[in-house]
């Protein structure tokens, strides 16, 4: 280009090439796939065409004189504006077309006059002034309308598109495991977004229709060597609309020292409210910023991820300083569900992250992004840990009134539940918890495959858990003095722990052979719990002689009185003890039925002659009855018995 | 990273020495050793810092580059520190009195500490901003010959540098400084239109009403140097780790713009002169508490050496613009002048461009460890309380 300054054509025929050098270029100009550096070349050999055709002319002192001309014209345009209250962009296509021609036109000019060795010429260098300084107001102009254009037409968007997760029911932890209502309801089916469910949702963050117009702007201003006014004006505005919209979802900036005193329940929602921000933030908004500031700046090399990291990395460290402090907070178990989440939540949006930020500028981002997935997974194996020792050693004083299902039992099932939803996650943290268990398994996606469930890392530690919790159950148990009502407790529990998991998927991570092992277990408690209380009470119906055929009168009297005793005695006391399941309680009120009430109708009608005695204190049918109100919760006295 | 490398080399060390440990069963004077050493080496390196010479701009106190030795430094006590609280001979002595009172005093500043060095990440954010408008002002004054267009320019992002420095100035606050300025608006498309007038840049902020210096304040609570026979247990290389600590965080608020400053200079922490480690830190303390007072008054976005002289040049390139604008034309030798500036000021922004991501990333890295040590503390502190009989 060198050549084309010291070349000064000197006759017609030059101007003539170069009138059709001229025509190339503008041609060459107008195709579209031009790589910028192309472009931008081409560009400058335009002005310094224009250059030399004007200096041709000033042979005849016309030259500078028709730059001049040029420049006024192109002055007068962009003055125009500078008195005008109107913005250019909102004055309509035209007029903006016409303000980024003058502009053009004037870049082109101080191009050119700069190519030019403009030092010896006075006229020459007050004319690249006076086009600088317009240039300068130009793109100061333009700068605003940039910003104008931007806020004008940048778009609120609802994140009512979104997969709305809806928030379960907060199961809230204290010590005495007290607070967790049974029958949580259909918790597990809110649940039901998959991770890819939500998708890649762009929206346009400034309206479509402007983007060609913020393009012009961007390649004005970076033609004319203004890309940092550009940048640095694009970025403040869209920043602060990112802001504006994290705000707007109600997500607010905590110290880690406000994290770490927050009460649970707080906690636990602003949890939530992290997971669902994140979400959005990385999917919607930040994939939608990341595709405007590539429709805009695509094509000017780092400009793009320069400008997007400036862009959202506050916002992200923001995120990201939640999560670690979460993470660093006391490992609790009540925490374990949540911590998952949003472990879940971050290995979902990994990839995301990895392209969004794949610059070498925004490894940084990235690796604060693996770092603190890395530090949720460790707090969630933390919190499962702190789970099981809060189940072993979850201690009671007194025994559990009426022998019904403990309290304990009730959380941990209910927790427990809702595990296999995160089971590829809870299985891939487990993995290296118990190295000897990872072994047998190699495939680490298991699938619904049946056989295989049954034997993943978190089957492995459900049953540990259970196994804690019924040496639990077994401890309390001993606090009641009576044997028949720790069978009682026993088999209440056994048979809810039972029954959890047959009607959950836990059923799955069980398996047959523990269910059945398990119903053994409670039935045999309530056989126990048979032998413990009505032994003593049918030997008084016993026959001692079965030979002979009936018992003298006095013996009779006294095995009565006995019985009477003795049943009325049990049925003051387990009337008050529980059995919740009703089918349960109907089950062994009918073998017990059939075990008492037989025994009694034979003891009767074996001694037919004494029974209009008033010794006979209860009918067959009082007894039969009676055994009804039993394991209903309430002490009851048999005082209002029918006599003889 | 050197402070990997000597944190690997040293562990490696401390483990064979443990080894040694063991064998020899409650080797008190190893312990004693180990913590003449430790101080021994906090009062070297402190005493690189204070030895830092002035002249040379990348040597500068507060200068980028120094900052970054400070924080080297930290890692090196922190990994050292460890060493001698956790591979000490009885892991016990950490619940027992005084450590029982100290550890959750240091893991309370720890936790301080943290937010510290996030406000100052987000500080850094803004520092960044002055940096690319710097980078606009060389850019419109490296034009030859300079003109009215250029000096406007220049004169522009100047205006935009100088309030984004003064915000900080006198709200001292990061929150509205990182706002991106970018200059007047003719037509009244000011931040005030565009945004409701309650909006304030939320992710700047650490928290709302959060105070960097009071938060150093909080820092120094309990802050006490042990006293007779707690003087030469496991105490001291805690309230030494203590003092580092405090200091560190406190320099980078003094060097950097961070959520409320005001009272900084008013942060005394006792640290007696006659414990020779704690001398140069001392000294540095009183070397950066007079320029910060001296500042106070005019007001400073940070101490940062960089940003200091980015606010020199940028007076002095102001003056020049105006006079520019002025006359119309200026005389060679101002504009020579001007284009020396320039030069230097383009300088400022290079080492900026090179020194404030490594120092972003040498923060986190901070931060990581902070946390990382704390939570170690913790489940020892666990382990002992599993370990020892239940105080039912």
């Amino acid at each position: 280009m060198d050549g084309c300054q010291s070349g000064v054509p000197t006759y017609e025929g030059d101007l003539h090439v170069v009138a059709a050098a001229h025509h190339i270029v503008k041609a060459l100009g107008a195709t579209k796939n031009l790589s910028d550096d192309l472009r931008k070349i081409l560009i400058d050999l335009d002005s310094h065409l224009s250059m030399i055709t004007s200096n041709i002319d000033s042979k005849g002192g016309r030259g500078l004189v028709d730059v001049e001309e040029r420049l006024d014209q192109a002055e007068r345009k962009i003055m125009r504006w500078e008195t005008d209250p109107m913005m250019i962009w909102d004055s309509g296509p035209k007029e903006a077309s016409d303000y980024l021609e003058a502009v053009d036109e004037t870049g082109k000019l101080v191009d050119g006059l700069r190519g030019l060795s403009v030092h010896e010429n006075r006229k020459q260098k007050e004319i690249l002034h006076r086009a600088m300084n317009i240039l300068q107001m130009a793109m100061s102009r333009l700068e605003e309308e940039l910003i104008h254009i931007l806020v004008r037409h940048g778009q609120q968007f609802e994140p009512k598109h979104m997969y709305s997760r809806s928030i379960r029911k907060d199961i809230v932890y204290d010590e005495s495991f007290v607070s967790v209502e049974d029958e949580p309801i259909k918790e597990t089916s809110s649940r039901n977004y998959s991770n890819d469910e939500s998708g890649e949702c762009i929206v346009d963050l400034v309206h479509a229709d402007v983007i060609p117009d913020i393009k012009s702007i961007a390649k004005v201003m970076f033609t004319s060597n203004y890309g940092p006014e550009f940048c640095e004006a694009f970025i403040s505005v869209q920043k602060e609309a990112l802001e504006q919209y994290f705000s707007f979802l109600g997500t607010e900036n905590l110290s880690i020292e406000d994290v770490l005193k927050m009460e649970w329940t707080c906690l636990s929602s602003k949890m939530n409210k992290w997971t669902w921000s994140m979400k959005i933030i990385v999917r919607v908004y930040l994939a939608s910023e990341k595709q405007l500031c590539d429709q805009v700046l695509g094509g000017l090399g780092s400009v793009s991820s320069y400008c997007f990291l400036e862009i959202s990395k506050a916002t992200i460290l923001c995120l990201l300083n939640f999560g670690e402090a979460v993470a660093m907070g006391p490992h609790r178990p009540e925490k374990l569900l949540r911590l998952l989440d949003m472990y879940e939540t971050l290995a979902c949006l990994l990839r995301d992250i990895d392209t969004l930020f794949s610059e070498e500028a925004g490894s940084f981002i990235q690796l604060q992004f693996h770092e603190l997935l890395e530090r949720l997974g460790e707090s969630a194996i933390a919190a499962f840990e702190a789970f099981r020792v809060a189940i072993s050693s979850n201690g009671s004083l007194y025994p559990f009134a009426g022998g019904g299902v403990h309290p304990l039992n009730k959380y941990v099932m209910n927790y427990i539940r809702m595990f296999p939803e995160y089971c590829n996650t809870l299985n891939l943290l487990l993995k290296n918890q118990h190295p000897g268990v990872a072994d047998q398994v190699t495939e680490p996606d298991y699938g619904l495959d049946a056989s295989l469930l049954t034997s993943c890392p978190m089957a492995y530690h459900l049953r540990s858990i259970t196994s804690c919790l019924e040496s639990n159950l077994h401890k309390k148990s001993q606090l009641y003095k009576d044997e028949a009502l720790q069978h009682i407790f026993l088999m209440n529990n056994i048979h809810y722990l039972v029954q959890k998991v047959k009607g959950s998927e836990l059923r799955l991570f069980f398996g047959d052979e523990w269910i059945r092992k398990h119903n053994a277990m409670f039935q045999q408690h309530a056989m126990n719990y048979e032998r413990a209380t009505w032994s003593s009470v049918v030997s008084f119906l016993k026959d001692d002689n079965p030979g002979s055929s009936s018992m003298s009168k006095s013996t009779f009297k006294e095995r009565c009185k006995g019985f009477s005793v003795a049943f009325e005695e049990v049925y003051k006391t387990q009337t008050s003890w529980s059995i919740p399941d009703p089918e349960l309680r109907e089950d062994l009120r009918i073998s017990t039925s059939l075990k008492v009430v037989l025994a009694y109708r034979t003891f009767l009608g074996r001694n037919l002659a004494y029974t209009d005695d008033k010794c006979v204190k209860h009918t067959v049918e009082h007894v039969e009855n009676s055994l009804l109100d039993l394991f209903e919760g309430s002490s009851r006295s048999l005082r209002n018995s029918r006599r003889w | 990273m050197p402070a990997t490398d000597y944190q690997a080399s040293f562990l490696g060390r401390i483990s064979i020495r443990r080894n040694q440990v063991i064998a020899m069963d409650g080797n008190h004077e190893q312990e004693l050793q180990d913590l003449e050493l430790f101080s021994k080496h906090v009062s070297e390196r402190f005493a690189e810092l204070l030895s830092s010479p002035d002249d040379i701009p990348c040597h500068a106190l507060l200068s980028i580059s120094w900052l970054r030795k400070l924080l080297d430094f930290f890692l090196c006590c922190e990994a050292e520190f460890k060493g001698v609280l956790m591979m000490g001979n009885d892991p016990s002595q950490i619940s027992k009195p005084p450590l029982d009172r100290l550890i959750p005093e240091f893991l309370d500043r720890s936790v301080k500490a943290l937010d510290v060095c996030n406000a100052v990440t987000n500080g850094l954010e803004s520092v960044r901003h002055y940096q690319k408008l710097a980078e606009i002002v060389v850019s419109a004054l490296e034009q030859k010959p300079i003109g009215d267009g250029q000096s406007r320019r220049a004169k522009k992002a100047l205006t935009s540098l100088m309030s984004a420095m003064n915000v900080d100035d006198k709200e001292c606050s990061a929150a509205k400084a990182t706002e991106r300025s970018w200059s007047f608006s003719r037509r009244g498309v000011s931040s005030k239109d565009r945004v409701p007038e309650h909006f304030r840049s939320v992710s700047n902020q650490v928290a709302k009403n959060w105070s960097a210096a009071k938060q150093i304040q909080a820092m120094t609570n309990n802050l006490v140097p042990p006293r007779g026979a707690e003087g030469s247990g496991l105490a001291s290389p805690v309230y030494t780790m203590s003092v580092i600590m405090v200091f560190v965080m406190w320099a980078l608020v003094a060097a950097i713009p961070c959520q409320e400053r005001n009272g900084l200079s008013a942060i005394h922490f006792p640290a007696p002169k006659q414990l020779n480690w704690a001398q140069s830190i001392i000294g540095l303390h009183e070397k950066i508490g007079e320029e910060w007072k001296k500042k106070e008054k005019k007001g400073t976005a940070g101490l940062l050496d960089e940003m200091q002289k980015m606010e020199k040049l940028g007076n002095i390139l102001m003056d020049f613009t105006d006079s520019f604008q002025f006359h119309g034309d200026i005389t060679d030798q101002k504009a020579e002048e001007a284009a020396a500036r320039s030069v230097e000021l383009a300088e400022t922004c290079r080492r900026m461009e090179e020194g404030l991501l490594p120092l972003q990333i040498q923060i986190r890295e901070v931060f990581h460890r902070i946390v990382k040590t704390r939570t170690e503390l913790l489940n020892a502190l666990d382990q002992v309380g599993k370990s020892s009989p239940p105080l039912l």
